[in-house]
This record gives C-alpha cells, sequence and structure tokens, in this order.
C-alpha cells in the first residue's frame, strides 16, 4: 500500500517545469492527462498518446491478461509512467511502470485512429488481431510444464487487501478475482469482523495540476464493496469508512490512492 | 416524390392504417410461403397434441431442414410440461418454442397461426400477445409487433426488485401505447416498463446453461454479484435471458409459466425437473440444405449439424485455433468443380460457407463503443473479428456473462425509421430517454443521457452502464427461427450481415455478404 505521509512536490516547481517544455530525462515520472490515439499497423494497433510535444507509446491490443490494458477512444486518458532510453516503439517514447486509466467524462476529441505506416512494426504481438492460438497473451508458455502453486498458507492473524480502481469508477471487470480471494480467505480464516475503507484518490500530474476523483467516490468505493462482500455470504460485522488522498498526491505512484482497502480480522 | 403527410394527420391514421397493413402482411407472406412449398400450418405444434417427438426430426425450413435431435430418444409429450396446455390462457411452453422453428417461433409461422385461427390460438393471448393487454382482441393491429417482427411483450416492474436505479426513465415514444397507460404504463396502476422481444430458442441449451467457463461469485464484465443457483448455492452463467433475469431454466420455466401461460398455481418440482430434463438433452442445428445437400456427414466438418452439437463440450472458448467456434477443419475449402450441374452448384455453396466462416473467424475490423466488450481490458476500438464476441465453442454466445451493447436497441444504430417529410414509414418500437444520475459515472459512450427501443439488462440491474445491453443469442437454427434480435429489428439473415456492417462500418462486398449469408444459414 502507498504510504499517505509524502513530501509534496512543490506545485510551482511541477508547473515552472511544465512550461519549459523540455522532452523528459529517463527516470523521469511523467503524469498526464491527454486523449488517447490508435495507430494501426499490419498485426495489432499500439495505444499513443501526445502530451507537451512528445508522443508516448503506452501498450499494444492483446487480452484481458495483460497487465497494461488499452484506454478508450472517446475518453481521456491519465497516464502514469518512468520515461525509458528505451527504442521508441511506434513513434513513441517508451514508458514503464506504466498505468492507464480513462477518465470517465466523454470527449469527442479523442477518436483518432491512425493508418498503418511502414514505418511502425509491432513485432512482439502475443495474441493476433483475431482469435488466439489456444491460450492468453500473456499465460506461461504451455511448452513449459507448470511449476507447482506454492502451498498457501492458512491466514493467521488480521489479513489486508487493497483493491485499485479506475478513476471515479466503482467495482469493474477488474475486480471479480479479488473480490474472490477475499472471500476464499475468508473461508479459511472465519474473521470476526472486516473492515473497509475506501480511498478518494487524488492525482499530482507533471504540470501541477491536483486532479481528485469525485467528492462521493471512497464512500460509494467502501459502501459497494462492503455490500456485495456480505451479499456474497461474508456476514461479518463491517466497519465502514471513507477518507481523501488529497494530501499524500505527490505524483509518484499516484494510481495507487483508487483504492479500497479491505481487513479481515479474525 | 410522395405527397408529405403531416404527423398529426398521420397518426390520427395510425392505428387503421397500421391494421390494413398488417392484414395485407400477413396475407401476402402466407401465400408466398405457400408458393414455396412450406405447409407451415401441418408444422404448427400445439399444445396437448397426443403424439410423440421422435428421436431425431427433420423440420423443412426456407433455406433447407433443421433437424432436431433428442438424445435421450422419443420424447411421449402426452402429460409432458414442455408440452401440455398449463396455462389458463391455453398456453404451453410449445406455443412459443416450436420444434419446426429450432425451438422458437418464426414470425412466418405466427402469421401462418394468425391466418389458420383467424387471431384465436392462445399464441395471441393479451397478456403478451398484444401490444397492450387492454387493446381490442381480434384486431390485427392490436398484435402488430407479434405479428410483424415475432415479439412477446415484457412487462418488467419499475423500479427494478432488487436495484436501486442510477438513473430516470422516461416515455418518448409510445407506438403500442402501453407504457404510458394507466394501468399497464410506466406511471400507471402497475408501474410496468414494456418492451417486446423475441422467443429465444429451447435448443442446445446443455451449452447455454453451461457454468463451465467465466463463472464466479462476481459477474465476470461488471464486478456484481452474480445470480446463484438456489438449489446448489453456486454461481451461474446468467446468459439464457436476453436480460439475464432469469437464470437457471427451472426459474425460467417458473416465471414463463406465470407470466406467459398464467398458470394458476405454480409448477410442481416434478414438472420443472422434466422440462429441465427434456432441454438438457435437446439439440438442434440445420441439417439439410437446400444448395449444398446433407450438412451433417461423417467425413465432414466436424462443427455443423444437429449430431455435432450432441457430441460437443459446452463451456469451452472456441475463438481460437485449437478448438473454433463452429469447427469446419476446412474440409470446405477447395472442392472439385463437379461432375453435374448439381454437383457443381453443391460445392460451390459450401466453398462459400467455408469463406463465410473464415470471415467470421479471422476477418478483422474496428469494435468500436461497443459496452461490456470494450470496456473490460480490451480497450476501444479493439481490431478483431465476429469471434470476438460470439467466441463460445459450438454456439456463437459470448463467454459468461454475456450481455453488451452492440446497438441494437440503443440510439444511434438501432433500427429507426427515417423522419422526413418524405416518408410516412412509423416507429413501430417504443423509445424511452435514459437520464443517468450526475453523482456517477455516465454510460461509458452513450453519456448521462441514452435513448433506447429496450434498456435491456438495465432494468434488472438498473445501471446506468447496462443500458441496452443484452445477452448475446446462440447461432444455431437461423435459417428455421427469423426475424433476428431480440427485437426482431432484422427480418432476414441479409439484413442481419447489414447490421453489423452499419454498425461497425466493416465495408463487406457484396461477395462477402453472401458468404456470411450462407455460412450462417447452415448452422
Amino acid at each position: 500500500m502507498k504510504p499517505f505521509a509524502k513530501t509534496l512536490i512543490s506545485l510551482s516547481l511541477a508547473g515552472a517545469a511544465g512550461t519549459l517544455m523540455a522532452a523528459p530525462a529517463p527516470g523521469e515520472r511523467i503524469s498526464f492527462v491527454s486523449c488517447p490515439v490508435v495507430r494501426d499497423t499490419t498485426t495489432v494497433p499500439c495505444w499513443l498518446s501526445n502530451y507537451e510535444g512528445e508522443s508516448y507509446y503506452l501498450t499494444i491490443q492483446s487480452d484481458v491478461s495483460a497487465s497494461v490494458q488499452p484506454p478508450l477512444l472517446g475518453h481521456q486518458v491519465l497516464v502514469e509512467g518512468i520515461v525509458t532510453d528505451d527504442p521508441a516503439i511506434c513513434g513513441g517514447i517508451v514508458l514503464e511502470d506504466v498505468h492507464l486509466t480513462a477518465m470517465p467524462e466523454l470527449d469527442a476529441n479523442c477518436n483518432t485512429i491512425l493508418p498503418v505506416d511502414e514505418r511502425y512494426v509491432i513485432d512482439f504481438h502475443p495474441r493476433p488481431p483475431g482469435p488466439s492460438a489456444g491460450r492468453l497473451a500473456f499465460a506461461a508458455n504451455p511448452g513449459t510444464p507448470a511449476a507447482a502453486p506454492p502451498p498457501v498458507p492458512e491466514p493467521v492473524g488480521p489479513q489486508e487487501f487493497d483493491i485499485y480502481y479506475d478513476f471515479d469508477k466503482g467495482v469493474s471487470f477488474r475486480h471479480p478475482r479479488y473480490l474472490s480471494e477475499i472471500l476464499r480467505t475468508a473461508e479459511k480464516l472465519q474473521p470476526s469482523r472486516m473492515v473497509v475503507t475506501g480511498v478518494r484518490g487524488a492525482h499530482l500530474l507533471s504540470n501541477g495540476t491536483l486532479l481528485e476523483e469525485s467528492e462521493n467516490t471512497g464512500r460509494r468505493r467502501a459502501e459497494e464493496v462492503a455490500g456485495l462482500l456480505q451479499d456474497a455470504g461474508l456476514d461479518v460485522d463491517s466497519d465502514v469508512s471513507w477518507i481523501d488522498a488529497r494530501d499524500d498526491a505527490d505524483g509518484i505512484d499516484d494510481w495507487q490512492s483508487r483504492r479500497v482497502t479491505v481487513t479481515l480480522i479474525p | 416524390m410522395k405527397k408529405p403527410i403531416s404527423k398529426s394527420r398521420r397518426s390520427r391514421f395510425l392505428l387503421p392504417l397500421t391494421a390494413v397493413a398488417a392484414c395485407i402482411v400477413v396475407s401476402t407472406l402466407v401465400a408466398q410461403q405457400q408458393e414455396e412449398g412450406i405447409d407451415r400450418t401441418a408444422l404448427w405444434w400445439a399444445p396437448g397434441e397426443d403424439r410423440p417427438l421422435p428421436g431425431y426430426i427433420e423440420y423443412e425450413n426456407d433455406y433447407g431442414r433443421l433437424g432436431l435431435l433428442n438424445s435421450s430418444g422419443t420424447i411421449e409429450t402426452d402429460g409432458h410440461p414442455f408440452f401440455e396446455a398449463l396455462g389458463t390462457n391455453g398456453r404451453g411452453c410449445v406455443t412459443c418454442h416450436q420444434p419446426a422453428d429450432a425451438m422458437s417461433i418464426s414470425v412466418a409461422t405466427i402469421q401462418q397461426r394468425w391466418q389458420d385461427t383467424n387471431g384465436t390460438d392462445p399464441l395471441f393471448a393479451p397478456v403478451d400477445g398484444m401490444d397492450c393487454p387492454n387493446l381490442p382482441a381480434g384486431d390485427p393491429a392490436s398484435h402488430s409487433l407479434l405479428l410483424s417482427r415475432g415479439l412477446i411483450r415484457v412487462a418488467l416492474p419499475w423500479p427494478p426488485a432488487n436495484a436501486e436505479p442510477e438513473f430516470d426513465i422516461e416515455v418518448v415514444r409510445d407506438p403500442t401505447g402501453c407504457n404510458t397507460d394507466p394501468v399497464y404504463g410506466l406511471e400507471g396502476e402497475m408501474q410496468q416498463v414494456s418492451v417486446y422481444r423475441r422467443p429465444r430458442p429451447a435448443i442446445n441449451l446443455r451449452y447455454v446453461s453451461s457454468s463451465r467457463f467465466g463463472v464466479s461469485p462476481f459477474i465476470g464484465k461488471t464486478g456484481q454479484l452474480a445470480a446463484k443457483d438456489p438449489e446448489t448455492g453456486r454461481p451461474l452463467n446468467m446468459n439464457m435471458m436476453a436480460d439475464a433475469r432469469d437464470s437457471t431454466l427451472k426459474q425460467q420455466a417458473q416465471n414463463a409459466a406465470q407470466g406467459h401461460m398464467e398458470v394458476a398455481t405454480p409448477l410442481t418440482p416434478d414438472q420443472l425437473n422434466r422440462i429441465q430434463d427434456f432441454e438438457l438433452q435437446l439439440y438442434g442445428a440445420q441439417a439439410w440444405d437446400k444448395t449444398g445437400g446433407a450438412l451433417s456427414l461423417p467425413d465432414g466438418p466436424s462443427g455443423i449439424g444437429p449430431q455435432a452439437m450432441a457430441n460437443g463440450s459446452d463451456g469451452v472458448l472456441g475463438n481460437n485455433t485449437t478448438r473454433y467456434v463452429f469447427p469446419t477443419e476446412n474440409k470446405w475449402a477447395d472442392l472439385p468443380e463437379g461432375d453435374t450441374e448439381e454437383e457443381a452448384a453443391r460445392n460451390a455453396f459450401l466453398e462459400s460457407v467455408q469463406r463465410g466462416h473464415d470471415n467470421f473467424f479471422f476477418r478483422t475490423f474496428w469494435i468500436k463503443d461497443a459496452t461490456h466488450i470494450n470496456t473490460v481490458g480490451l480497450g476501444n476500438p479493439i481490431k478483431r473479428t465476429c469471434a470476438t464476441c460470439h467466441g463460445m465453442h459450438m454456439t456463437g454466445m459470448d463467454t459468461a456473462n454475456g450481455w453488451m451493447d452492440l446497438g441494437t436497441t440503443n440510439h444511434p444504430w438501432a433500427l429507426e425509421p427515417p423522419e422526413s417529410p418524405w416518408s410516412d414509414e412509423e416507429p413501430v418500437m417504443p423509445l424511452f430517454k435514459i437520464t443517468c444520475r450526475e453523482d456517477l459515472p455516465p454510460h461509458p459512450f452513450l453519456g448521462r443521457t441514452i435513448y433506447t427501443q429496450d434498456p435491456g439488462r438495465a432494468l434488472i440491474s438498473g445501471k446506468c452502464e447496462d443500458v441496452g445491453a443484452i445477452v448475446i443469442q446462440q447461432f444455431r437454427g437461423l435459417s428455421a427461427r427469423a426475424p433476428y434480435f431480440s427485437n426482431g429489428s432484422a427480418a432476414n439473415l441479409r439484413e442481419l450481415v447489414d447490421f453489423y456492417d452499419r454498425r461497425f462500418n466493416i465495408r463487406y462486398t457484396e461477395q462477402e455478404k453472401t458468404d456470411l449469408i450462407n455460412f450462417l444459414s447452415i448452422l
């Protein structure tokens, strides 16, 4: 979990850095909101976003097993990542530790699909644009015998789970496996109580802007998760609360502030 | 140029014109069918008929013949709850799930039944065989949606019984009169929303109800709580009904008996077991094509024909090159020219079917702004194929839980007549305005104001993002059960293909459309 007490980057410094419009150096963290752009290729499309005169490579189309999943045309995307000096992909600066989330409101300006350009080739497409070869793009190589999963230790003491969200969003396609994991743990732990804390996320963007989620987001998330777990059979007393992450936004892994933390207490 | 008709003038003449038009449509189509030699009167299966349903039987349709296979052998229908008139209105399950129509009911059959009974068959019962129960009996205009599109009225409570809605709903257009009716309307005594939907085919339900793939306590596409089987407590795939409101065969049967059949007392556990047992052993698919001949041959494709359905594995993904959605093994890819004219035509047709299959499976296009496919981690748009959404092995349904907004009921993609001074075509479907709450995220592609003919899953879940999301149907037996889509807006396979061509700007060639239609017709 991201620690809440962090030193805030000075807004004025960040703002000044933004106005210089210098290309960011490798290792520099970057965080911005902009339209995503799709570039078609002869294989799978790649995703880019332009910010302050630079084009950033975000990801490629693959499938649901990808750790970085493409954004949505029709919406701006909040991009967080670290600039690298890796060779450009699809004409974009490569970021590492990329986190993407679609902004919820519609933006008709975000509607660019660029045609195939022979200068840009994606040759690392683990999932073609049509049917798969019978496995998920980022699943283990089927030719390699799968290692036996490590034995799951019996839970002892309070068990804490963090669930991360898209901007302003509640429970979505991202969450069934995490919610199911909480249920499985609860079956073993037989908790007497559940503490659910919803966080209204906040982001310090590279241009100095503090970007906050909607006011009721932390509460909405906490109540929704507590209700879903209870309806799924986790019938224990629950303490439901919510907080704002505003004072902790510092431009470093701010995506972790869009969160619900569930603690099962024996 | 036609003479303009003012809106007010049109509305005064709407009902009489609709009635006349319905009569003309019925008699014209019935005449065409008789010319084609399909005796739909003889094919009708009335509740209470004491005749067995054979272990295997074929029924003629416009493209050839449908094969129905009872894997447990001949079904004695005398006293069987699926085939008896259990309801107070004289209906049985079989009324709307006709064997000759792939256990759905085609609009051609409905029209024939109207003509044969002068509209007195229990199929036309006021409760949902009319556009609204309080319309005049015996008038085809009172049954316009059933007669023209094969649509049954589905009345759902508003607000939803088990969800706090994230949106308000208003009636913008009410051609049937039911949604503004003082009794049946949204603000009437019963507080109902009336939507109009096609009966789904009750074949291959072992596949449709399978929970072997993508089922967990939480719905894969939304994270919300999945429905549970009340008998086992296990989560369900929720892939059976257009809005997933019932998720087991028994729940569907019980609620259909109470709603559509107006039974006096609920079905008994024994009746529900017998209905479920019958449905889980029944398979159906096109078995013979007028040009292509027998489709299910020992050395033919392993995924075609009713026997293939009985043999296949349920609950497995087919959108891959190891299993395929509809396995053909390329057996019709490169056939000889043929020694006779008939053989040449057959081989050319089967090659077209193979091209249609390949198009369905491999031809990429941009899938864009389709909620519950573009919003589940794949991105918007995705460059994929038909099989991306229609990916379940053997049926072409979506993976669980398979509701999605492909645009069949939501504006701007839903079929609507042109609105202009030079058109006198009237809209037939209701239109609702959905206003999503300001304090919650909007619908991902339609914002906070949505116009829809049928809010679909959202009438059950209350979720803004579910507006217009409809559970994807299976592809089998299409030749026997036109029209298509939940609102019957595609009258034939050409219109079905054209819808997708428009919706996703695919720009199919005429040859591609022909190949796709041929492929769909033999499923």
